[in-house]
């Protein structure tokens, strides 16, 4: 019952995420929402994992909040540098 | 013969063994409920936040501030949720390396949309002190 609420909650947050990262008037709201997104899916995983009780999810929450905060970092360092690695 | 078809028959029996072990039991206290429903709470809020400030700067602080303590309630739910001391210890795993980057990674958004020169909604009531806002040069690929 929490499991489910949580769930609809998650989705109606992924949507406005979703609606910024497309509508965002500048780079820094894209990439903003862009981790929030990530984010957002590593909860969601998470919350899988406990509904199924099956335990590989949470190396995929890993894997996605990892992805996530390398992604940001890329970005960033592209935007300010020019290029990702040095 | 025997010995290939006896080891593909323990490498069977392991694998079953191994895909067993991997569904732990789950039992929702009242308390990690709570947790979970507040922490998906804050993040329903963020996500209200990123669709309604004006701003990129109004948006990133409502995403990092509570998305911290969002996924704080719903990490901490999952560990007290999962039985198992194996499994609670992942998902302590999964919120530490969250708690760690999620301040870094709002730092670079903010320094780097300060040094772009992203104006502030409303440069009015806003004082650059630093005067660095767009310091940065402005052609962004081809540079090396």
């Amino acid at each position: 019952m929490i499991l489910n609420a949580a769930f609809i909650c998650l989705a109606v947050s992924i949507a406005f995420t979703v609606f910024r990262v497309l509508r965002g008037p500048t780079w820094g709201d894209r990439i903003t929402a862009l981790d929030f997104l990530g984010v957002n899916l590593a909860v969601l995983v998470v919350l899988t994992a406990i509904k199924t009780s099956f335990v590989a999810f949470l190396d995929v929450a890993l894997i996605i909040s990892v992805l996530g905060f390398l992604s940001t970092v890329a970005f960033t360092r592209y935007l300010l540098s020019g290029k990702v690695m040095k | 013969m025997f010995h290939r078809w006896s080891v593909s028959l323990l490498l069977v029996q392991a694998s079953a063994v191994r895909a067993a072990e991997e569904v732990e039991t789950v039992s929702l206290s009242p308390v990690s409920e709570a947790l979970i429903l507040a922490g998906t709470f804050f993040l329903l809020a963020a996500a209200l936040g990123m669709l309604r400030f004006p701003d990129a700067y109004t948006r990133l602080h409502a995403a990092t501030k509570l998305v911290t303590l969002g996924g704080l309630g719903i990490f901490g739910g999952a560990a007290l949720a999962f039985v198992s001391a194996q499994a609670t210890e992942r998902v302590l795993l999964v919120a530490a390396f969250f708690l760690l980057t999620a301040p870094i990674s709002g730092y670079m958004i903010a320094h780097a949309a300060y040094l772009r020169g992203i104006r502030p909604f409303q440069e009015d009531t806003s004082v650059d002190e630093w005067g660095a806002c767009g310091a940065e040069v402005p052609e962004l690929a081809g540079r090396d």
